[in-house]
């Protein structure tokens, strides 16, 4: 085998049974080639359990398709997935999504439990909470639900090469080709169930040959599998308007006709129809009957790279290995370069044959994606760290990419990287590197009247958001605060000491008269200062400038809750 | 300060004097954390010898710190406001005489006028007069510089010019100090001290900061820079300022208090005088006007008796100098009328007999004799009071005259104080507090609409917040302190100031909300405390559904009514009103009247005005109601402990009802000066916010014990006192009242049809809603006609043809959603020629497709198209014009449509309408109803009280009211008639679910029968919404 043969980097949105890494040393067997690339939920891929190699199919007694050049949709509809996407659950509690509808708070969704106290969708929660006082409230989360969605895309992408989102509730699966392979519908059906309920969601499945008949169907909540186009019609017409999602003023108004299911819409005239309803709902009904063709998109696991170079024998030239890391660089290069993206952090996972293995995590203060800038901080980092034994294998991970278009924004606003700061960047990478992360930090100011709290570090690489200590900085309306803001931030900083102490010491006072080193002179002062009343750190302090018997400039306080004891504080340069 | 520590200036702190010249109160909304009040008292506490009190360019709270001035024994309180320009230049102007305090309100006004509500913008050429006889203290910034822009002042102030210097504590005293006295010299200017006083005692600091969080929108988290660095805006002890400033600084603010000569005394109110015509003094015109009132009043000539009370009010009106006044509200009042225009007074002074012959009231004096004596009384120096009500949906005519009439420089509205309530407050620190939005809701909501206004901690725990967590603690301590903080500033509901000259001069004018609307920046009570008048032009709907009904019934049959003319004292009017059949009519329609009248039984006007009167929470809060019904019924001996008493209480059988009889009480039995009457009334006005009756209890107790009183009776006039506090009623209120009762209920009687085309015409009015008021014209024999394009007009008109009894015809603005424009098209354009169809009537009117849509579903054209859904299939397929395709009719099948069924009707025609008039709802069902065992209203009446019954009927009120403790009366409708539950306290809450979601609701609980009144106690509330489908019924809570 070539070695380009054996490390490989592929997309793929389910991944069929990788081995696991820890059962191939020892067997020695091929290296699987491949793969890879996992959600970030799946992750990791390599200790998932493998599902037997062959599938005996039992003489089904459902619904296997005799040919597959026909489509079979099977939707799954999330009923109660912003209640249900939200991690806090406290069993058997009382539970209610909210929603802020122009600026009004009002229920989402009800567990059981709220709901048998009387909590409907619509009332307010001044209402909610009168009726049920100890009800649980949480705000509507939508990145959050489309999270779970994905999550639960990936996981059923077990079933099918096909599945689509359709946002926000439904997954829509094809389901034709799986029917043999999952000996029928009604064991899939089940595996599906009972796979969403163990994480925790409730499903409504339907079956139908058309995408939209069947995410009606489920929504209607009538679990049926219909594989003939023949019946399609008759389930169809039965169905009430509100289960199509089809704009409220078009549904009322055909419910101000007496039009209230869908056989009733296929029984008026299609031109009146059409003029009064729009050739939108007449092209939806078409769709769904089948008459017309209704292609859909595929959901693909968010791509996150992921690869791994064999290196057939143990090795322990560092040469070689950092060869071997430049070339899973370059793939990572590729890889990002096609997707416009790129990571801020990556990890090489070195693996041994009879120890753990070793982790080398590289951040970068820059987004980045150049093969050199990886590899420069590889070599600092590699050189300083000792390896516990040869490595067998070297796996390369990104870390979850950002677009580059996002990336460039940030730039943008991050004035501290100028071109000139590039470089002040790239010393932080380094330093970072050789002497490990958190060594080298930021002090930011921090708007606030006590000094304690008046200045933070920061670690530079990484995720932390700089501007978190300026809150709403963006904010137009508080620019004139904002300015003002640094004028005195400016002012303040020439009357404070550069060298504070972490923790103020207490200082010997004779007769109210602070002592350090003898007799203390004020020399300015009092600057008093009064704030923080609102978390538990609040202060009553006068701060005076203080010269010590040998010429040395203090920064003491007497503090005026506490028997008006003094302290130091810091030292004047 | 620490000896030897800081520089400690050598004086005698212990005679050091100080006026401090730079205050802020809470009036500067957001910004200062004090009462003006509390200043004052601190002020006077520390011993200062002036304190200037300088709103934020306004004069908000002069007025009250002025009272407690007075009160407290300040020494001098100066006027004076804090002014920051577009340049960012900051001055604190103080008036130094009248002419100083005219030119500062001229400033304020001219700030204030200039930008939208809520701000001010104010530039240099904004002081082209130089605010003469105003001491002016320049403020200068952290820069201590005065920029070149702003030199302007050096000039513009010469000679009353001073630097402020203001050490707050920041640590830079010595070189700011040293920096201004450079500054001062360079400038030739003096240096005074001041204090940028935000607060009364240091205690507010975190308020303070709390109120600038909410101001900036941030949580104190956020807030780091905007807060203060530290508590030093507060009154400080003289020994402390001592400490702090220079001699000759302190010395400096006692030199310009010296110089400041003005007092909130001197403002003098002078009426309009171009309504006194030439060669007329107020005098002579007023009795010309009443002497031909008269005349037409009693056209065979007045009675001795009335002769002499004019004369004798007259008399006094001269003495007091009221003449402009009462001139004043004639000249609105016969505007109004000559727009026609009903309009009615009331008040102490409204029911005098000048003003029944002024027409300002049709109160016949002599149908209220005992109503006289109580006229403005010569004692209490209490200006006259007079509020007008008009027609609500014309009172805009009349603001809009009187600006006109007296210019908007002499006529503005008084402002109306919104403050700071435990839930707004509880909002707004929460949110400072950082606390979550769900939190706040889950805080606020404990604070329901039947509560009352204090916090406390049970409340917290409901909210399941623990009352004993740091922030919990914080917030409460914080929020009992917000709450009657002043918030902004609001209009009055129609409190008017008219004044001679420019009102600019008495207190500046600002814009208010509402376009084209300006207020002063003083509220009611600071009139009457400075003995300002003004006149109430209030909108009353009552009197826009009598008017109304005057017009219907004169256009229908000629007749003419007037207030004064409707035929007085009709026993079958009382009959009527006895029997509580009052749907509709003013003031005695709501449950708790109803339930009252039967037992009451008013035969004759002066038991309206009780009536009116005692069903309020004042007389039920003091417990003076069952007194009543007792010795009205003869149950208890009518009895009083003394003839001085009796005198007061004898026309409400010895218990007390009405405010001015609360008043007397205490002036004959307990020894008030009216003077001091007058300041119990007040006081019994603002207790609840305030607090501030303990003082008069004392009195009131120990004066009546003196004179012989039981305890027990003093103690139970007490009570009534407090619980008028917020409600209390004034007899002269109820008499003008009563009269629009009375009126109402003739016409209801008399005129049904009209009466009740006259309210669904003035709707939204009153208790109850169109569908309650058809449902009981048609129980009374009414026909309703339904709503047609071809018959209706805009407004509910009356039809005469086949019956000599008018029928209602419902009008095209009871279907929701139907422009006004598009219904009144539909009428116009319709003249006497009938539309034949859909399209016809789209291209004679041009009306929209949406005006067409609501058409159809409110059935209105089911004349020309079948019913409601062939309607709406006719309508969806009509197609608007465009200029390059006129509309042409096409043709196209029409498809088969099921006819509607009469539930499907019944969901229309409330959804559209909100009524019916096809079979009522649970008529429909009452098949499935009567399974159940439930009995229908009708029913109820025919059975025997105490026995347990099932009821079941649409839900149309809840109420909670404050008095009742705990208890909620509910309203059930059925196709007979209504029920009437109470539910106590215990099962409300077991059920709360049924209570407050149930739209139909079933009742298990006991009869009770009362003479004609029907009550069911609930016990057991079943939940039956889903037998109505998706009826869209929603009840109406009321307080």
């Amino acid at each position: 085998m070539s070695s380009s043969e054996k490390t490989s980097a592929v997309l793929q949105g389910a991944s069929p049974t990788p081995p696991a890494l820890k059962h191939r040393s020892a067997a020695r067997q091929p290296v699987q080639q491949s793969l890879a690339l996992s959600s970030p939920d799946q992750l990791p891929a390599d200790v998932r359990e493998p599902l037997p190699a062959e599938i005996t199919v039992p003489p089904s007694r459902t619904l296997v398709r005799a040919s597959i050049k026909e489509h079979l949709w099977l939707c799954i509809y999330l009923p109660a997935l912003p209640l249900e996407a939200l991690t806090d659950r406290k069993p058997g509690t009382a539970r209610a999504v909210v929603e802020d509808v122009q600026g009004i708070r009002r229920i989402l969704l009800a567990n059981d439990k709220a709901f048998a106290a009387g909590i409907r969708a619509d009332l307010s929660v001044n209402a909610a909470l009168s009726l049920l006082p100890d009800l649980n409230l949480e705000v509507r989360n939508p990145q959050q639900e489309e999270r779970a969605l994905k999550s639960l895309a990936s996981w059923a992408e077990q079933f099918t090469s096909f599945v689509s989102i359709e946002a926000p509730s439904v997954l829509l699966l094809e389901v034709a080709g799986s029917l043999r392979l999952f000996a029928g519908m009604q064991t899939l059906w089940q595996r599906i169930v009972s796979g969403f309920g163990q994480q925790g969601f409730t499903a409504n499945l339907a079956l139908a040959p058309t995408p939209l008949a069947s995410i009606w169907l489920a929504k209607s909540g009538r679990e049926v599998c219909i594989d003939d186009h023949a019946h399609l019609n008759g389930h169809l017409s039965a169905l009430p308007l509100h289960c199509l999602g089809w704009p409220v003023s078009v549904t009322e108004s055909l419910c101000s006709m007496g039009i209230t299911s869908v056989g009733d819409c296929l029984r008026l005239p299609r031109e009146g129809f059409a003029r009064r309803f729009g050739a939108e709902s007449l092209l939806q009904l078409d769709r769904a009957l089948g008459r017309l063709p209704d292609p859909r998109v595929s959901y693909r696991s968010v791509a996150r790279f992921c690869a791994l170079h064999d290196l057939e024998e143990e090795q322990s030239d560092r040469e070689l290995l950092l060869h071997a890391c430049r070339e899973l660089l370059l793939k990572l290069e590729r890889f990002l370069l096609v997707r416009q993206m790129q990571v801020q952090r990556v990890q090489f996972r070195f693996f041994h044959l009879r120890v753990e293995a070793t982790d080398l995590v590289l951040g970068s203060v820059q987004a980045g994606r150049s093969v050199a800038q990886w590899f420069e901080l590889l070599s600092i980092k590699l050189e300083r760290t000792t390896l516990p034994e040869p490595v067998i294998a070297i796996r390369l991970r990104g870390g979850p990419g950002q677009l580059l278009s996002i990336a460039t924004d940030n730039l943008l606003f991050n004035t501290s990287v100028k071109p000139r700061d590039a470089s002040i960047a790239r010393l932080v990478e380094r330093l970072n590197a050789r002497m490990g992360d958190a060594c080298v930090r930021g002090v930011t100011t921090v708007a606030e009247h006590r000094p304690q709290y008046a200045w933070r570090s920061d670690g530079l690489s990484g995720d932390a958001p700089r501007c978190a200590a300026m809150p709403g900085f963006w904010n137009e309306r508080q620019v004139p605060a904002l300015l003002q803001e640094i004028r005195q931030t400016n002012n303040l900083l020439l009357r404070r000491p550069l060298w504070m102490l972490a923790n103020a010491r207490p200082l010997a006072s004779e007769q109210g008269h602070p002592f350090y080193q003898g007799r203390l002179t004020v020399v300015d002062g009092p600057e008093r200062l009064e704030s923080g009343w609102w978390d538990d750190d609040g202060i009553a302090r006068d701060y005076f400038v203080a010269l010590t018997a040998k010429g040395v400039y203090l920064w003491i306080y007497q503090d005026r809750s506490k028997n008006a004891a003094w302290y130091l504080h810091g030292f004047f340069g | 300060m620490q000896p030897g520590i800081c520089t400690v200036f050598l004086v005698n702190t212990m005679t050091v004097e100080y006026a401090e010249l730079h205050t802020l109160s809470n009036f500067t909304f957001l910004r200062g954390a004090s009462h003006p009040e509390e200043l004052v008292q601190r002020a006077v506490e520390q011993g200062y010898s002036a304190l200037a009190l300088t709103d934020e360019c306004s004069v908000s709270g002069v007025v009250r710190a002025h009272m407690a001035a007075k009160e407290a024994g300040l020494k001098k309180l100066i006027i004076g406001s804090e002014i920051q320009l577009v340049t960012g230049l900051k001055l604190v102007v103080l008036a130094q005489n009248r002419r100083g305090y005219t030119s500062l309100c001229e400033l304020i006004s001219r700030g204030r006028r200039a930008a939208e509500k809520g701000c001010y913008v104010l530039a240099a050429t904004d002081f082209q007069n130089a605010l003469p006889d105003c001491l002016v203290l320049w403020v200068p910034d952290n820069q201590l510089i005065l920029g070149a822009e702003d030199s302007w002042i050096l000039d513009a102030f010469a000679g009353r010019l001073w630097i402020a210097v203001e050490l707050l504590a920041d640590g830079l005293h010595r070189q700011r100090l040293e920096r201004l006295r450079v500054l001062g010299e360079t400038l030739d200017l003096p240096l005074v001290a001041s204090g940028d006083v935000h607060m009364h005692y240091r205690a507010r600091r975190a308020l303070q900061d709390t109120l600038t969080a909410i101001r900036e929108g941030l949580t104190l988290e956020q807030a780091g820079f905007v807060l203060y660095p530290n508590g030093e805006r507060y009154l400080r002890s003289r020994a402390v300022i001592a400490s702090i400033y220079p001699a000759a600084l302190l010395q400096e603010t006692l030199k310009i208090a010296g110089l400041i000569d003005f007092s909130l005394d001197e403002l003098r109110y002078e009426y309009p005088d171009e309504l006194v015509p030439e060669g007329k003094t107020p005098t002579t015109y007023l009795r010309q006007l009443s002497e031909q009132g008269m005349q037409s009043r009693w056209p065979q000539g007045a009675s001795k008796k009335v002769i002499e009370l004019i004369e004798h009010e007259l008399e006094l009106i001269q003495e007091l100098q009221y003449e402009a006044y009462f001139l004043t509200v004639h000249d609105i009042v016969v505007f109004a009328r000559g727009q026609g225009i009903l309009c009615q007074g009331r008040g102490s002074a409204a029911n005098s007999a000048v003003c029944f012959c002024l027409g300002i009231t049709e109160v016949d004096p002599a149908r209220m004799s005992t109503l006289v004596e109580r006229f403005i009384s010569k004692e209490r120096n209490e200006p006259p009071d007079i509020d007008v009500d008009f027609e609500h949906e014309r009172r805009e005519e009349v603001i809009q005259y009187i600006y006109k009439k007296y210019g908007r420089d002499r006529a503005a509205l008084a402002a109306t104080v919104v403050t700071y309530r435990p839930r707004s407050a509880l909002r707004d620190v929460g949110k400072a507090l950082g606390l979550s939005g769900l939190q706040v809701d889950r805080l606020a909501r404990s604070m329901q609409w039947w509560d009352g206004s204090e916090v406390d901690d049970s409340r917290v725990l409901e909210a399941g917040l623990d009352p004993g967590s740091p922030t919990i603690k914080r917030l409460l301590w914080l929020v009992r302190q917000l709450v009657g903080f002043p918030r902004h500033l609001s209009q009055h509901v129609g409190g008017f100031v008219i004044a001679n000259g420019p009102l600019a001069e008495l207190v500046p004018v600002e814009n208010a909300s509402m376009k084209d609307r300006t207020v002063i920046q003083w509220e009611k009570n600071d009139l009457e405390d400075l003995g300002l008048l003004k006149v109430d032009v209030l909108g009353l709907g009552i009197l826009t559904a009598i008017r109304r009904s005057f017009d219907l019934i004169k256009s229908y049959s000629g007749r003419q009514y007037t207030l004064a003319t409707v035929p007085a004292e009709d026993p079958l009017v009382y009959d009527m009103i006895c029997d509580a059949d009052t749907m509709g009519v003013f003031q005695i329609e709501s449950r708790a009247q109803m339930a009252m009248l039967p037992r009451l039984k008013p035969r004759c006007y002066y038991d309206l005005v009780i009536e009116v009167a005692i069903i309020r929470p004042g007389p039920i809060q003091g417990d003076m109601v069952h007194p009543y019904l007792r010795r009205r019924n003869g149950e208890e001996a009518v009895t009083y402990p003394s003839e001085e008493v009796q005198e007061v209480l004898q026309r409400t059988l010895g218990v007390p009802i009405f405010q001015e009889q609360v008043m007397k009480l205490a002036v004959v039995a307990a020894g008030f000066t009216p003077g001091e009457a007058d300041q119990l009334r007040r006081a019994m006005a603002a207790w609840k916010r305030r607090g501030g009756l303990e003082p008069f209890e004392e009195r009131l107790i120990s004066g009546m014990r003196e004179r012989g009183y039981a305890e027990d009776f003093s103690r139970q006039i007490f009570k009534q006192i407090k619980g008028f506090g917020e409600y209390g009623f004034p007899e002269s209120h109820a008499a003008s009242f009563a009269l629009l009762v009375y009126v109402s209920c003739w016409l209801k009687y008399h005129e049904p049809a009209a009466y009740t085309c006259a309210l669904l015409n003035s709707q939204p009015m009153g208790f109850y809603s169109a569908s309650q008021l058809t449902q009981d014209l048609r129980r009374h024999g009414t026909e309703v006609r339904d709503v047609d394009v071809n018959q209706s007009n805009w407004d509910c008109s009356l039809e005469t043809h086949d019956t000599d009894r008018p029928t209602l015809r419902l009008g095209l603005r009871q279907i929701k959603g139907l422009s006004e424009s598009a219904g009144q098209r539909i009428a116009e354009k319709r003249g006497a020629l009938p539309y034949a169809s859909v399209d016809e009537l789209r291209e004679r009117t041009g009306i929209k497709h949406a005006d067409l849509n609501v058409l159809a579903t409110s059935g209105a054209l089911a004349a020309l198209t079948g019913h409601r859904h062939k309607a709406r299939w006719a309508v969806a397929g009509v197609e608007e014009p465009t200029p390059l395709f006129p509309s042409k009719s096409r043709y196209e099948a029409t498809p088969m449509l099921k006819k509607p069924t009469e539930g499907q009707n019944i969901v229309a025609d409330y959804k559209s309408l909100g009524l019916t008039l096809g079979r009522h709802p649970l008529a429909v069902i009452r098949n499935r109803l009567a399974a159940y065992g439930y009995v229908t209203a009708g029913e109820l009446k025919t059975l025997s009280g105490g026995r347990s019954i099932r009821v079941a009927g649409i839900v149309i009120t809840k109420q909670r009211p404050g008095t009742a403790s705990g208890v909620t009366f509910v309203t059930l409708e059925d196709e007979s008639g209504y029920i009437n539950l109470i539910i106590w306290k215990k099962i409300a809450e077991q059920q709360r679910n049924e209570l407050l979601n149930a739209r139909l609701m079933g009742v298990e609980g006991e009869l009770q029968i009362e003479g004609k009144v029907v009550h069911v106690i609930a016990r057991r509330l079943i939940d039956h919404s889903e037998m109505l489908g998706d009826l869209l019924l929603r009840s109406r809570n009321f307080r």
